[in-house]
């Protein structure tokens, strides 16, 4: 009777078809609602005694984009704090501008090179090799992930972002409002470092959390935005018109999404990654965009230079940017400001907390 | 213009070109040409383009036999005829002009400019966008007429300079909030199920269609293309005719760039550049058909659309997307080749 009893419930247990996992993907989204907090990255140190005869020289992917404008700015207010030289290179995403920077650095007898902002250290080896015999410690900060990809044994050190996690949170959004009826369209460039992550974190929460859901892949190298991603969209909003979740790894794809789902007459939203203000603007204003993961720049740039103060005064390396994402919906997102910016929306925890941290208050 | 005069600027084109035809005969045998030759020349690119529909519709009946799956490919692809058909007038007379697509993302950061940051209405922002356009083109015939510079490199020349000014401008990011009501008069109003954008450029090649095809200014444009210094003995102002193509050439890009910014609601400072490929495809294929050895409107419209539909269609099939790229680039130099061979190699204008 007992094995009766058993056999039976086994039987009802395989008939029963898989749950979503609903309650970690809300506890998910609750969590990363709240305004962000500052945690400490390690222990307090005395940052203008250690660095009185340190340097750092940035290099960013290009002067000419917002992002790396706006880490830069986050790192030159950080130094000012603590009172040290730093020099932020100006570059047009040009890598004979990037050969010159870690070429000046050197002759001009810097302490670190920082590569920030998705510049890729992989296209400058020999530089970075001889940047570091000549005594230049070379790191990157913002470029690889946390948890899933490797900091390559040229570089001195990076201080990366946990992209697994804004991944999660993306798909999470998407199930959540589905209950959990996802069929999702993702896209990114294969090309760029961070996509990787991004691309598997979306995949695999709503594959391993979602039995309902259903995801596509599309790569759409960086130069072909412009040119494939809009018929790239729409004609797969025209192939499976039930596609209900656009994804884009990076919200700036969202202004050759978003024609693309009009013209297919798709009722597909967007949920993507940044932070840029002016996807946060057609967040605010439209009802395509539904809710964007973002994260304070200038606290990126903070982050970056504590994670490189702490290399140069031979303190125990910090890994992960303390950085953490943020959810911009449409409840919240006039926080961002209008129009929207890199900084505003995510609170200033971060100013007091490293100010306190390096003893400069 | 009278019909005497057309027909006078017609009779002096065809003894030019049996001049040339004279002259090319020396230099290699003439070619017999049969109807059937001259049929397949004309029409080979619809064939073509029928004959694409066909076999992608093999493998994926229900989306490449839809009608919504073209009306959506016509809407969103008007700005690349546009942006093509202002294209092939400087083409036409003989120069190149690679500053379009520059002028296509100026006009385009202008307006979103002008409509959202300084908080113009949108009809003054597009007159002033159209206006910078024309000018853009003015500059581009004063350096090429008046310096005597070659179009290749005074076009980008400017091309580049627009680009910064672009940067400059945007503050190197892109802008959006564009009054809907450009979004509504581009994309979200339909007429036959298509968004409008298809029917401004199917209303602009025809326009262009009956000037090249239809007045004394189409012909003295191609005059001046096929032979500048015999143009300037008939009698045609060769400096006013082509520095009014590149002014047309300028005014047209910057139309594109209204449609591209009405798509979006939105500008960027970088990605108008990217059709600068695309319009010189379609522009050269598009004159290997229904007017071949000429750039001609109907042609190059045919051509987008040819080339959209190869790619709509690798989409539905699913291929990874550097396969669009072989499709673009590989599918204009086998169709432009296929027509030479028609042609028996005759060297190209």
């Amino acid at each position: 009777m007992k094995k009766l009893a058993l056999t039976a419930a086994a039987a009802a247990l395989c008939a029963t078809p898989a749950l979503a996992d609903l309650d970690a993907a809300r506890a998910l989204l609750e969590r990363y609602s709240q305004l962000p907090e500052f945690t400490p990255p390690g222990p307090a140190f005395d940052a203008r005694a250690c660095m009185a005869d340190q340097s750092i020289f940035v290099i960013g992917l290009s002067s000419a984009n917002p992002f790396n404008v706006a880490i830069s700015q986050g790192m030159l207010e950080a130094a000012g704090h603590v009172g040290f030289r730093i020099r932020d290179w100006e570059t047009q995403l040009d890598p004979s501008q990037w050969v010159q920077g870690i070429n000046t650095a050197v002759a001009e007898g810097f302490s670190l090179i920082d590569l920030q902002g998705g510049l890729p250290p992989e296209f400058l080896v020999p530089q970075i090799m001889e940047a570091r015999e000549a005594g230049v410690l070379v790191t990157s900060t913002h470029n690889w992930d946390a948890t899933t990809q490797e900091v390559p044994e040229f570089m001195d050190g990076a201080a990366n972002t946990d992209y697994v996690t804004m991944g999660e949170i993306m798909a999470a959004w998407a199930m959540v409002q589905t209950d959990g009826q996802v069929n999702a369209l993702v896209l990114g460039p294969d090309e760029i470092t961070p996509t990787a992550p991004l691309r598997d974190a979306i995949i695999g929460y709503l594959r391993d959390n979602c039995p309902d859901c259903t995801t596509s892949y599309i790569n759409v190298p960086f130069n072909d935005w412009a040119t494939q991603m809009q018929p790239a969209v729409q004609n797969a909003l025209l192939a499976d018109p039930s596609i209900n979740y656009v994804l884009p790894v990076y919200d700036s794809m969202s202004q050759f999404i978003a024609p693309a789902i009009q013209i297919a007459g798709s009722n597909a939203k967007i949920v993507s990654f940044n932070g840029t203000p002016f996807v946060l603007d057609m967040l605010r204003e439209g009802d395509i965009v539904e809710m964007i993961v973002g994260e304070s720049l200038g606290w990126v740039g903070y982050a970056g230079v504590d994670a490189n103060m702490r290399l140069l005064c031979g303190l125990d390396p910090v890994g992960t940017l303390n950085t953490p994402a943020y959810i911009f919906s449409k409840e919240n997102v006039e926080t961002a400001g209008v129009p929207a910016s890199y900084n505003d929306g995510y609170g200033d925890s971060h100013i007091a907390g490293f100010k306190a941290l390096w003893g400069v208050e | 213009m009278s019909n005497s005069q057309i027909e006078t600027y017609e009779a002096r084109i065809a003894a030019l070109e049996h001049r040339l035809r004279a002259f090319e005969g020396r230099l290699a045998p003439p070619v017999s040409r049969t109807p059937v030759t001259e049929y397949a020349e004309r029409y080979g690119l619809l064939v073509a383009w029928g004959l694409l529909i066909l076999l992608l519709g093999w493998y994926r009946p229900d989306q490449m036999f839809a009608w919504n799956s073209y009306a959506t490919m016509f809407g969103s692809t008007a700005m690349i005829v546009v942006l093509t058909l202002g294209l092939i007038i400087p083409l036409t007379t003989g120069d190149f002009d690679l500053s379009v697509a520059s002028t296509m993302g100026l006009s385009s950061m202008l307006i979103a400019y002008w409509n959202v940051r300084m908080g113009w209405g949108i009809e003054q922002a597009i007159l002033m966008a159209l206006v910078v356009g024309a000018v853009i083109g003015a500059i581009n015939a004063l350096f090429i007429l008046w310096f005597g510079i070659h179009s290749l490199i005074v076009t980008l020349g400017t091309g580049y300079f627009l680009n910064g000014v672009i940067l400059w401008v945007s503050n190197s990011g892109p802008i959006s909030g564009v009054s809907m009501d450009l979004v509504r008069a581009v994309i979200l109003t339909r007429f036959l199920g298509i968004p409008l954008s298809f029917w401004y450029a199917v209303t602009l090649t025809a326009v262009i269609w009956y000037v090249f095809q239809h007045t004394a200014l189409g012909r003295r444009l191609l005059f001046v293309g096929r032979g500048r210094e015999v143009a300037r003995l008939s009698g045609v102002n060769v400096v006013q005719v082509r520095a009014g193509a590149l002014i047309a050439s300028g005014t047209i890009a910057a139309l594109a760039g209204v449609i591209y910014t009405g798509m979006r609601g939105a500008a960027d400072p970088s990605s108008a550049l990217a059709f600068l490929l695309p319009a010189f495809a379609a522009a050269f294929l598009g004159s290997t058909t229904l007017y071949p050895g000429r750039f001609n409107a109907p042609g190059a419209f045919v051509a987008v659309f040819f080339l959209s539909t190869g790619i709509m269609g690798l989409n539905f099939l699913g291929v990874p997307s550097f396969v669009q790229n072989l499709f673009y680039g590989g599918g204009l130099v086998v169709a432009v080749s296929i027509s030479q061979l028609i042609r028996k190699r005759r060297p190209m204008d």
